[in-house]
């Protein structure tokens, strides 16, 4: 049998798999049946009952590729079922979540308590299995974990008394979209094809395409009575090339583009032209000059505006309650998850002439389609449009069912594990034209006596990985932002392209001093994953967390006051001995 | 420090793929979770990928050979795996999937066979499990592929001449290395190709088997886990090395594994597995033999969940063929590794005692890749070529008790220089001398009833109240670095009290434990009757494919301590009605 057909067979297999809107009726029955008789019924000698119980179920059918210069190097389809059971015992103000133990890594049931693997089939007898058992391992769990926290404290006066859990109204949704599942040969002629772009680009070192197609979806039910069902389809495609400068330094760049499937996703001939634009930009770097530093007014126009926000401003808008530990060292490794901007809340934060929204409801604006939207968060809470800052004034942060101080309801954003943004979009009360801000730009260099400025038009995208092969192990410059493409722009109009520069000590307080934004906005999308409250090895298993969910900032270009600019620190690496292979044969 | 154990395929399958700490029951999980990552397969078509491999590699040589720290040796090896998995739980298929991928990897050498870049740097660092780096390639095209070499080549000479400059100050500075053996073997070129295999599997027909074979647990009291998996892989290698060797070999192998666990009401997990293994497809079992083993496994379980509880015990002890190949393979196979017997941080536990007798004369033990088949399966450690292009050999390690030799790589230690093609590794992995298949031979051996007649008699002689048998395992472990123990531990599913009237019992919660030399000197008697175990071995150059095959064996002392005991009870609530219908007689044979 050859390997095509091997696909096809798999192929075909999958697709009977893939959730079909008339039988999901079967997983949410039994999903509600052995909710009711665990709320009922379930309770271990005298200890507690629980008082709450959720589970969550994702469905995933996933395809991927992944082609360089015209061939394959990986390929693969999945299907799976997965549980997520949520067991709290106590009360609202107090219970076993928000407490974090170490783990015992020799005990497998320790490890894999609230997560299991479900049939994909819609067999009500082995759904209720699985339910059962995960639902018991999940409540023992939580009996333990209660009765440690409530040790911990016993000791410890409680400075701050915030629930552990907020009240929210009940909510029913369903939506279920008629979606037909991806279909594999045309997503892998998808890559190949788009990875011919490269071919005959002598000054590209290395290329990749990857293509891959998820359908997912999700079915909820509480014990509080809320439940839906809610479909993410999420397709993607990355287009990834790197080469090297004369003397050595890396130089890379890449590109996603989204969409809810294969359909949506931009015309190849389109996509071709933007990889032929990546490499062409490439090109213009190898032979850029070499930067060495600059502090000054920096423009940061399109998306590298929206990696700047993304980067920098987007983690401080996101809150949750820092966890309680049982020892020392996981109390340290918690305090990652505190935001300064908690304090912040009425504070100004941006120029007065800024806002920030975060809108779930919008599906497009007028520069195109937005991906970021969604109806119902993961704990089953509407999703809303929240308004985070307002004249500059920071007003509330995204948040879940997790309350903080000054924060006590969800505005639903819990994606993944942890409070997420949707499309968040920062606009400007007093935009300018392109014009206007770049005679204002002038303005601020000739204040300084500058002979030039600094516009970024692309910060490198913080999810992306390095090239195979394209990196010697030791990035240089780290977790700075790093400018792919940057110049250096004269009095005179005139643009000088530099390269190799990384921005240095720009954080979310720099914002305030902000001085002028314009009114086009750019959006950009990309995959966020969210950093939840507990430990939870299994994690990885949550769809969500492990593909990221996709988000969409839009933004207006930013124009900064003083932002320093300078070269990478650490050496280049030396160009290569071999000369690349000759190309063509 | 190094750990090392094996286990067969269906532990690291059912345990799915968490990454944390290594411990008893998750070092083959780690280990094969990397091998699912890594390793996705197919269509290389027309491209020549041995002749693209081939001129980048001379290229390279031409080039490097002339740097001021010149390269002498280069390899490169692509392994092609193409997989499918099936899982099928309580009658219901949960799982299935299909990846394919293909893993680069380089040797690069600098310096001289005498001293190069991978002699070990005494920095205290030790070795143990790294994780692997991965490049991944696309050999349909041959520019992408000689622009992935060129950059993988270009990244490994650069590590290897800082490298050599470490290695070359450690041996400076530190005491002189207590083997002086060189670094690298010479090593005759060879030349081979076979047609590239590939995978035959319609999922559907399997996912419908699988939902049979899984079925009956759910039929079952008390059962917890109940599942039959499906892993079918085509591996595809091309190799080519700067002494002229041009080798492609391609496999295929499916593995049919069956697993059920219960609970005891003490809270203790008890699990049982059994597997099947085959490189083709239509050497599979038939139904019938699958429905008669998950028949067997969910008695076991049944049995077990009620068995009482050994106690910590020292005495004679019978070992299944399967127990004792497992046995062999942790005490014997792992010290013998070559390597081993090098490095400052191991045990080199058999460094100095070739020409000493270590078992009883009527016992050899050999390795042998070339031998695909065995005790009515086919084995999992069979290989023509080893991951350094060197032919696959037979290797008599212990001929009649006495130490002969040690499996080689073409890392040479002092006394044995060449390689006995026993380099293995996983893709992304160094290689080091590993296992294959273990064969352990007995001359004049005993019917099997002879050695529970011998273990009766020692039993009265010395007054016991009884002696055990380990039949069913699920794997072992054990460490041979110097800063732990050196010590082994088998661990047993099945294991029975023998009384001195020849009654059997069936106890649940210990593992057999003990020191390796210690342990050697017991070894009483061989049975007849060959029994194969077809396991994953996990070690410092990642998780390969090995069989043990053996008869039973009689161990005169044996140790055995309690096992870990998870501290949950058994489930709250009773399960949903509808399921664990009762009136389902279970019985060894099947299910009625």
């Amino acid at each position: 049998m050859n390997p095509a057909r091997i696909c096809f067979l798999l192929l075909s297999l999958a697709a009977g798999w893939l959730p079909a809107g008339a039988q999901s009726g079967v997983l949410m029955r039994a999903m509600q049946d052995e909710l009711d008789r665990s709320m009922t019924e379930l309770r271990l000698g005298d200890l507690e009952r629980p008082y709450f119980i959720s589970y969550s179920v994702q469905e995933v059918s996933e395809i991927r590729a992944t082609a360089s210069l015209g061939g394959l190097s990986s390929s693969g389809e999945s299907a799976s079922r997965t549980l997520h059971v949520e067991v709290r015992v106590g009360d609202r103000n107090l219970d076993n979540t928000n407490f974090i133990v170490r783990p015992d890594f020799s005990s497998m049931e320790d490890m894999s308590f609230g997560t299991a693997s479900l049939p994909l089939e819609d067999n009500y007898e082995e759904l209720r299995r699985g339910l059962w058992l995960a639902t018991d391992r999940a409540y023992k769990h939580a009996l333990d974990h209660i009765a440690k926290k409530r040790a911990v404290l016993q000791n410890e006066t409680v400075v701050e008394e915030v629930p552990d859990f907020s009240i929210e109204e009940p909510y029913q949704y369903q939506d279920a979209s008629d979606l037909s599942p991806p279909d594999a040969a045309r997503l892998r002629a998808l890559a190949v094809e788009l990875s011919l772009a490269f071919r005959e680009q002598a000054h590209i070192h290395v290329s990749s395409v990857e293509v891959s197609a998820r359908l997912i979806r999700v079915q909820y039910v509480s014990s509080e009575g809320s439940s839906f069902l809610r479909d993410d389809p999420s397709t993607a495609v990355t287009v990834r090339a790197g080469s090297r400068a004369a003397d050595g330094t890396e130089i890379s760049d890449s590109f996603t583009a989204f969409g809810r499937t294969l359909e949506d996703l931009p015309a190849i001939s389109f996509l071709s032209a933007q990889s032929r634009e990546l490499s062409g930009r490439l090109k213009g770097l190898r032979e850029a000059q070499v930067f060495e530093r600059y502090a000054g007014p920096v423009l940061f126009e399109g998306q590298a505006a929206a990696e700047l926000v993304r980067q920098v401003l987007l983690p401080r808008l996101l809150v949750q309650k820092v966890p309680l530990a049982d020892d020392g060292r996981m109390r340290q490794a918690m305090d990652r998850l505190s935001n300064p901007f908690q304090d912040k809340l009425g504070s100004r934060v941006l120029p007065r002439f800024l806002a920030i929204a975060d809108d779930p409801t919008l599906r497009e604006n007028e520069d195109g389609p937005l991906w970021g939207g969604y109806a119902v968060d993961d704990e089953g809470v509407p999703a809303r449009q929240v308004q985070l800052v307002q004249r500059g004034m920071l007003k509330t942060l995204l948040s879940t069912r997790n309350p903080i101080a000054g924060i006590p309801q969800s505005n639903g954003h819990m994606r993944g594990g942890g409070p997420a943004p949707s499309n968040l979009v920062v606009t400007s009360s007093s935009g300018l034209t392109a014009d206007e801000m770049s005679e204002e730009f002038r303005a601020l260099l000739e204040e300084r006596e500058l002979e030039y400025g600094v516009v970024l038009r692309r910060i490198r995208d913080s999810g992306s990985r390095s090239l195979a092969g394209g990196s010697t192990g030791r990035a240089r410059g780290g977790r700075l932002l790093r400018a792919v493409v940057a110049v250096k722009v004269f009095a005179d109009g005139r643009e000088e392209l530099i390269r190799d520069a990384v921005l240095t000590g720009l954080s979310e307080g720099g914002f305030r001093d902000i001085v002028a934004a314009s009114e086009a906005l750019t959006s950009h999308s990309f995959r966020f994953r969210s950093v939840g409250p507990s430990f939870d090895p299994f994690a990885s298993i949550n769809a969500a967390r492990r593909f990221g969910t996709v988000v969409s900032v839009v933004v207006p270009s930013l124009l900064f006051e003083d932002v320093s600019v300078r070269r990478p620190p650490g050496n280049i690496p030396r160009p290569p001995v071999v000369p690349k292979p000759p190309s063509g044969d | 420090m190094i750990a090392s154990c094996v286990s067969p395929f269906s532990i690291a399958r059912d345990l799915g793929n968490l990454a944390m700490r290594p411990t008893k029951e998750t070092m083959a999980t780690i280990l094969y979770a990397i091998a699912f990552l890594l390793f996705p397969a197919t269509l290389h078509g027309a491209v020549d990928v041995l002749g693209v491999m081939a001129t980048e590699l001379d290229r390279s040589v031409e080039i490097l050979s002339k740097e001021s720290t010149p390269l002498y040796y280069l390899s490169y090896e692509i392994t092609e795996d193409d997989r499918v998995s099936v899982v099928a739980s309580f009658g219901a298929v949960s799982r299935n999937s299909r990846s394919d991928g293909r893993i680069l990897d380089i040797d690069l050498r600098v310096g001289d066979k005498d001293l190069d870049n991978t002699h070990p740097v005494r920095d205290g660092r030790g070795r143990g499990f790294r994780r692997p780096s991965l490049t991944r390639v696309s050999v349909t095209n041959p520019e992408a592929l000689r622009t992935s070499l060129w950059l993988a080549t270009d990244r490994k000479y650069r590590q290897a001449t800082e490298r050599i400059a470490r290695v070359k100050a450690s041996v400076r500075i530190n005491v002189e290395d207590e083997d002086r053996a060189a670094d690298f073997s010479p090593q005759q070129a060879e030349e081979f190709s076979e047609k590239p295999r590939s995978i035959a599997v319609d999922t559907s027909v399997w996912a419908e088997k699988l939902k049979r074979y899984s079925a009956p647990f759910a039929e079952a009291d008390h059962i917890y886990a109940g599942s039959a998996a499906l892993s079918a892989v085509a591996v595809t290698r091309w190799y080519v090395n700067s002494e002229g060797a041009r080798i492609r070999t391609s496999q295929t192998s499916y593995r049919l594994s069956v697993f059920g666990l219960t609970k005891a009401e003490d809270g203790m997990n008890l699990p049982r597995y059994e597997q099947f293994f085959a490189f083709n497809e239509d050497d599979m079992p038939d139904d019938e033999t699958v429905m008669q083993t998950v028949g067997t496994v969910i008695a076991d379980l049944q049995a077990l969940r009620v068995a009482p509880v050994a106690e910590p015990y020292s005495g004679p002890a019978i070992l299944s063929g399967r127990a004792s190949g497992v046995f062999f393979h942790e005490i014997l196979g792992h010290r013998v590794e070559g390597h081993r017997q090098r490095e400052a941080d191991d045990g080199q536990t058999f460094k100095d005692m070739t020409g000493e007798s270590l078992l009883p004369e009527s016992f050899s033990v050999v390795f042998d890749p070339g031998v695909r088949h065995a005790a009515g399966t086919d084995l999992a450690g069979a290989f023509k070529f080893d991951n350094e292009g060197v032919k696959g050999q037979r290797v008599l390690v212990i001929d009649r008790g006495v130490l002969r030799r040690f499996l080689m790589s073409r890392r040479p230690i002092e006394g044995f220089s060449g390689s006995n093609g026993h380099g293995r590794k996983q893709p992304g992995f160094s290689v080091v001398a590993r296992q294959s298949n273990l064969f352990v031979e007995v001359d004049e051996p005993l019917a099997d009833s002879a050695l529970k007649e011998m273990l009766v008699n020692q039993l009265r002689e010395e007054g016991k109240d009884y002696g055990l048998l380990f039949d069913a395992i699920q794997g072992g472990f054990t460490f041979t670095g110097r800063s732990v123990p050196n010590a082994f531990n088998v661990l047993p599913t099945m294991v029975y009290r023998i009384y001195p009237d020849g009654r059997q019992e069936l106890v649940r919660g210990v593992d057999l434990i003990g020191t390796p030399l210690t342990t050697f000197s017991k070894i009483a008697a061989g049975g007849t009757v060959l029994a194969t175990f077809n396991g994953l071995c996990g070690a410092e150059s990642g998780g390969v494919p090995v069989s043990a095959i053996s008869p039973p064996i009689l161990v005169s002392q044996i140790e055995v301590q309690r096992k870990g005991k998870s501290q949950q009870r058994v489930p709250v609530l009773p399960a949903p009605s509808g399921l664990n219908r009762t009136g389902i007689r279970v019985t060894p044979g099947g299910v009625q």
